[in-house]
């Protein structure tokens, strides 16, 4: 037997299942897409699998890896489609979960609602117990209760337990008692514990984070061993791994333990794709932007790795408002994502501005231009006004738009309102949809402490291309990217993930007395934690790179920055080095020099991770000649709109298929391929580097 | 229009400037010391024309410190004309009568320079965990008593801290590293600010933001105009009691819809209490423009032009339009009835778009005492809300603030920075004003300090009047302050005993419409969740639901109760009779 050189990326989303199978040594792939299949969504993955194989001509015995990711997790949490699951708290504080921030985080609609938590309130219980804030035991577990209710557990049909105790961040021994008695009169009952899922401070953020590793726990179990099964009936043989919502990637095993850290697995993989790429291009800082349908996603990647949050909302429930969903502390990837997207509607408001979204047509109606029934103009019938879509050229000629309807729908609810032509509406509902978009970056970028001028915007998705350039000069980057093949861009964020593991605890120290011996074990411990769980992952313990950070603070502050720690051992030498590098992160964050005020430290985390997989994309050969220039790709011209013209101009239109490496031109210009269009403002220079992605000067 | 901006761009840049302020926000939060900043976002960011209008509000915040910093920074201008003003300077006050009517309250204003001109201002307000005096309560008989008020001055000067008066500061309060660090990141935020508004300036290539501003206003304004325009004319009115300190004060208003002006007048509420108690003028119209707002434009942003068509008035001396020197620390205990008590005269005229009465008034408590070793004194402050009204579709939320925008603190987080124990945090069953849809419920706390003594200031309100229904709607329940099963006199500083355990109940809102024609189905669903006992579905409800499991049954699951239709169509038909033929309560 030869030996296995075949790596496999699969992704699970709503509507399609993609694929992506890679020859490792020639950098040749196959792609696969087919819709997702509902009721056991593994069905799908062994179909497309199969079909991949058959095409590549490849045996699955062939392939080395394959990893995975999926929305099953955020979804049975949105579907509410998770096991019936009781939650156990200290007594008096069953209410926590429901009671939650106490604010709104809308302050003046009076209609709105708050988050519905997983666990309704007949299925939350006091458990007579306390530990306190000093992880001493006040009251111990009432194991008489625990007992007693175990035993009805059963024939209440509750299957799943989240035990979310005061304190047990700090000491977790009765929620460990309370785990072993549920254990011991209720065996088929899965218990998740706080103290396992996320020992970190804060009841409700920490209950509600257990509630949703334990809802899904079932279901995702049940998903992966069957995806195991079919895989192996077809003859695979290699490592399989699950996509963290981190970008790592871990064993099944440890993915079924924390299903939690699978949420948002998918649109990972995006922004790893984009980090990587980055990479491959030598921009390892960027700002991913994948513009859909519905929504806008944005990432910063920062020194070629996606900026990781250590909080998240699931279900959101008003236009993506932070507050609005399920708090969620698991290491994510962070992303914001806005309710802008092709299909968002355009309104004129009580002051006769425009406005666009966050209300969508989604795909069915759609847009006015898709001819399913949508009669509110949108963000893609804008688009299509202006030039940019091609009436008969959208999915590469697979669907086709009708211009008519959408200019008749601006000039209606748009342009006649304003009393201004449809082509300024037009331009409006495309120039305040990038701006949405652009404000949205801005903010999050600052919250993570990043400047956005100094970030290339890095554009997918079907919609990202057309607006990316736009957004790119609202933010001041100093380039976009645009790859080449944006319909695969996920997948291949599967196969650039190291394997990877992150690891916090809480120790807070001052930095003037801090006892470094006790810094140094405690990192030791996490780094040898760490090596554990990725050399019985199979990554070979000399290729094992631990970043260590610490999350530091002026003392009495509630928020942390993050700094990168110095390698080697820490003692009082490298505390100058720490505190400098604190002070310059903070004055770059927030203008002015902190008070006079003693630092802190509060959390030490070590991120654990194998090498970056060199992946090494083979483009498909190209029809005609290279004659160095973009003119053979040049297909045509017509007619888009350009602010700095005024008006509609010709404008060339490039055949994505055609533009070889090296070819240069400058805008105005469309550049289209199957899934995606590429829309270049006038003056700017664009050129295709050797990697077939398209990269305009912005600055 | 006589400016040159054209609507897109209007919209743009207006974006980006409320973009600019949730920027703003956003470092005030992380910069932040106190819980009170941090955790519970009492506070408001703002970006100010050359002139002092306030043109952009970050989105989240206390209503009562929009407003009265907008206020505040017109003072500021007065006292400080640009040409007085270098890059790097910052300015401060904590005036009641200037801001925002306490003195917890610290308002910092920082200018914009391009070119070595002024182009705009950032300001911020937020409550500091102390400013000296007494403990906050509502004990004070003189503004003086209630700590340092620190006049309009600079905090920076040039950019270098103004070290005479952060000695002052430091020396005069309980929590000096918070409140002083607090300082430094209200001066930090604006900055924050300035960098991003320079950014969209040169971007946009503009020299000033003042014809933008104009623009904001005159469209916000127009706005708000057409939202009363839209409302029928006429005079309505409301009053409403809250517990005050020494006896009941009452809150009277008169609101005029004439076309597009809308006159708010609160003649008639009570005369200025002796203790603090006692609102500014500011925040009385800060809470009253929030109520407007609120009610008839949400969409509109928050801004100058858009409280222009909104005159509000109170007499002065009144407990709403106080003078000095009286006693201000606990003026949110009034000034949040306000909203309430103008949706409450405004509802007429607004059928099925306003919502019952709530708890209104956020709870603040402050635990003062020593812990640790060497002793060392400790200061905790927990904010807790009760249950807001039901609306004309829905159900009231549970504990969540109306109209105070402020968080509340995890007990892990209490019990990190203090010595107190948290025993319990639970919804209070029955407390939602029974309606068609029901109030939401209010909660009780526990708090103790098992190895201490300690004193508690509750700043909590509603003991004596519950939250009204709207519509045929019931009251919520009333709150609870107790100790030992005792009533507490609440707004008062009061000491305690190791372990005596202090039970704060904050209220229920109040329902919305007939009680009886709740659809049976909801009151089987608050049954089997707790929210409503099986005795008031049927007293309240007229819904007649049994439990059928076993009594000492730990998991009661909705198959184990029956709700029993026929009974329930009997027994609600027989109740409106009774009420037709005068008799208030039937025998169930």
């Amino acid at each position: 037997m030869s030996e296995p050189s075949f790596q496999v990326g699969i992704d699970i989303g709503g509507t399609f299942t993609d694929l992506i199978l890679v020859n490792v040594a020639t950098g040749e792939f196959t792609v696969g897409k087919i819709l997702t299949s509902t009721g056991d969504p593994s069905e799908a993955v062994e179909e497309v699998l199969r079909d991949a194989v058959s095409r590549a001509d490849v045996s699955p015995s062939e392939i080395s890896t394959i990893v995975h990711g999926t929305t099953l997790v955020t979804n049975a949490v949105i579907e509410r489609k998770g096991a019936r699951t009781a939650l156990l708290t200290t007594q008096g504080f069953r209410d926590s979960i429901e009671i939650g921030r106490e604010n709104r985080y809308e302050l003046y609609d009076l209609m709105l609602d708050q988050p519905r938590p997983l666990v309704p309130r007949h299925l939350r219980f006091d458990v007579p117990q306390r530990t306190l804030a000093d992880g001493s035991t006040l009251q111990e577990v009432d194991k008489e209760y625990v007992a007693r209710l175990a035993r009805e557990f059963v024939d209440a049909g509750i299957s799943a337990v989240a035990i979310c105790f005061l304190h047990s961040f700090t000491n977790p021994d009765a929620e460990r008692a309370t785990r072993r008695i549920i254990h011991d009169f209720a065996p088929t009952v899965r218990v998740s514990i706080s103290s396992d899922v996320v020992a970190e401070l804060r009841e409700f953020e920490r209950a509600s984070t257990t509630v949703v590793n334990v809802y899904v726990q079932a279901r995702v179990e049940a998903y992966v061993r069957e995806l195991q099964t079919r895989l192996a009936r077809v003859g695979f043989a290699g490592h399989f791994f699950m996509m963290l919502s981190s970008g790592g990637i871990a064993t099944p095993d440890t993915a079924v333990r924390f299903p939690v850290r699978l949420l948002e697995s998918g649109p990972a993989a995006g922004a790893l794709a984009a980090a990587a790429y980055g990479r491959a291009v030598g921009m390892t800082s960027l700002l991913s932007f994948d513009m859909g349908g519905t929504t806008a996603k944005l990432c910063v990647i920062d020194d070629g790795r996606p900026l990781i949050a250590h909080d998240f909302e699931v279900d959101r429930i008003y236009r993506f408002k932070k507050g609005s969903g399920l708090p969620v502390k698991v290491p994510v990837i962070e992303m914001i994502e806005i309710g802008t997207g092709g299909g968002s509607i355009a309104r004129v408001d009580a002051m006769g501005l425009l406005k666009v979204g966050p209300e969508s047509s989604g795909s069915l109606p759609g847009p006015v231009c898709y001819k399913r029934g949508g009669t509110q103009p949108t963000v893609t019938d804008a688009d299509l006004v202006l030039g940019y879509l091609a009436p008969g050229y959208f999915l590469g000629g697979r669907m086709s738009l009708d211009l008519d309807a959408a200019r008749e729908a601006i000039q209606s609810h748009i342009a006649d309102k304003m009393r201004v032509s449809v082509i300024q509406a037009a331009w409006g509902i495309h120039q305040i949809a990038n701006e949405n978009m652009a404000n949205a970056a801005r903010v999050h970028a600052l919250e993570r402490g990043k400047d956005p001028s100094r970030l290339p915007l890095f554009a997918f998705g079907g919609a990202g291309p057309v607006h990316a350039f736009r957004i790119a000069k609202a933010l001041g980057s100093p380039r976009m990217l645009a790859p080449y093949g944006a319909g695969v861009m996920s997948t291949v964020g599967f196969l650039s993930a190291p394997i990877a593991f992150d690891f916090v605890r809480s120790w807070r120290a001052q930095l003037q007395s801090m006892d470094w011996h006790h810094v140094n074990s405690l990192l030791g411990q996490l780094e040898s934690e760490g090596m554990a769980v990725l050399v019985q992952s199979g990554v070979d313990s000399a290729a094992i790179v631990h970043d260590r950070q610490a999350d530091m603070r002026f003392v009495g502050q509630g928020h942390e920055i993050r700094v990168p720690l110095p390698s080697g051992s820490l003692s009082a030498e490298t505390r100058t080095v720490m505190e400098a590098e604190f002070q310059r992160v903070y004055r770059q964050l927030y203008e002015r020099p902190g008070p006079p005020v003693a630092i802190e430290v509060i959390n030490w985390r070590v991120t654990s991770r194998g090498p970056d997989p060199i992946l090494s994309l083979q483009m498909p050969a190209m029809t005609g000649t290279n004659d160095g220039s973009a003119l053979s790709a040049l297909k045509g011209t017509r007619a888009a709109y350009f602010p700095e013209t005024g008006d509609y101009g010709i404008t060339a239109v490039y055949d994505r298929y055609l533009l070889f490496p090296g070819a240069t031109f400058i805008g105005p210009a469309i550049v289209e391929e199957r899934e995606s269009t590429v829309i270049v403002g006038p003056g700017a220079t664009c050129t295709i580097d050797g990697r077939h992605n398209l990269i305009v000067q912005i600055h | 229009m006589n400016s040159n901006l054209d609507l897109v761009a209007i919209e743009v840049l207006w974006n980006r400037l409320l973009s600019v302020a949730n920027e703003q926000q956003v470092a005030l939060m992380r910069t932040a010391f106190s819980t009170i900043v941090r955790e519970s976002q009492d506070l408001a960011c703002a970006v100010f024309d050359t002139r002092g209008n306030m043109i952009a509000q970050s989105l989240t915040g206390t209503p009562g410190h929009i407003n009265p910093m907008a206020t505040g920074v017109r003072h500021f201008l007065v006292a400080y004309p640009p040409e007085t003003l270098l890059p790097g300077d910052v300015l401060i006050t904590n005036d009641p009568w200037l801001t925002a009517g306490q003195m917890n309250d610290f308002t910092v204003l920082s200018p914009v320079f391009r070119d070595g001109t002024i182009v705009g201002y950032f300001a911020n307000c937020c409550h500091a965990a102390d400013v000296g005096g007494r403990i906050l309560s509502a004990e004070a008989r003189e503004v003086f008593e209630e700590g340092l008020r620190i006049p309009l001055t600079k905090l920076f000067e040039a950019g270098e801290p103004n070290r005479e008066l952060f000695k002052i500061i430091r020396a005069n309060v309980r929590t000096p590293d918070e409140t002083i660090g607090d300082l430094y990141a209200q001066t930090s935020c604006n900055a924050v600010g300035a960098r991003s508004l320079l950014q969209m300036m040169a971007e946009f290539n503009l020299t000033t933001i003042d014809p933008l501003a104009d623009e904001i206003l005159a469209r916000s304004e127009r706005a708000m105009r057409e939202a009363i325009r839209a409302l029928p004319n006429g005079h309505y009115h409301h009053e409403v009691w809250s517990d005050g300190f020494e006896e009941p004060l009452k809150l009277c208003v008169a609101v005029t819809i004439a076309d597009e002006d809308l006159y708010i007048d609160f003649a008639g509420s009570s005369p200025q209490s002796q203790r603090g108690i006692n609102v500014v003028m500011n925040y009385t119209h800060g809470y009253a423009s929030f109520a407007i707002k609120a009610a008839i434009t949400p969409e509109v942003p928050h801004n100058e032009g858009s409280f222009r068509p909104v005159h509000v008035s109170a007499p002065k001396g009144c407990i709403l339009n106080c003078i000095e020197p009286a006693a201000v620390g606990s003026r949110h205990l009034v000034g949040h009835f306000l909203p309430g008590l103008i949706f409450a005269a405004l509802a007429p005229a607004m059928p099925g778009r306003l919502i019952a009465g709530g708890a209104d008034p956020i709870w603040m408590s402050i635990f003062r005492g020593m812990w640790k070793q060497p002793a060392q004194p400790f200061m905790l402050t927990v904010f807790q809300v009760g249950g807001t009204g039901a609306r004309a579709t829905k159900d009231g939320l549970n504990t969540t603030g109306f109209p105070s925008g402020v968080a509340g603190i995890p007990a892990e987080v209490i019990e990190t920075l203090s010595p107190m124990v948290q025993h319990k945090r639970a919804l209070r069953p029955d407390s939602g004003g029974p309606g068609m849809f029901r109030g939401g419920l209010g909660q009780t706390t526990e708090l103790s300090y098992p190895t201490g003594a300690f004193s508690v200031s509750g700043m909590l309100d509603r003991t004596l009047f519950a939250a009204q229904g709207l519509e045929g709607g019931k009251p919520g329940a009333l709150a609870g302050y107790s100790a030992l099963g005792k009533s507490l006199r609440p707004k008062m500083v009061l000491q305690f005993n190791p372990q005596e355990r202090i039970t704060f109940s904050p209220p229920g809102g109040g329902g919305y419409g007939d009680p009886f024609t709740r659809d049976p189905a909801h009151v089987f669903d608050d049954v089997v969740n707790g929210y409503v006992s099986l005795d008031a579905a049927r007293m309240e409800y007229g819904v007649v639901i049994r439990y059928l499991g076993v009594s000492g049954q730990l998991i009661r699951l909705p198959v184990h109760y029956q709700l029993d239709s026929a009974q329930t169509v009997a027994l609600r038909a027989l109740s409106r009779e009774a009420v037709s033929h005068g008799r208030p309560t039937i025998q169930l």
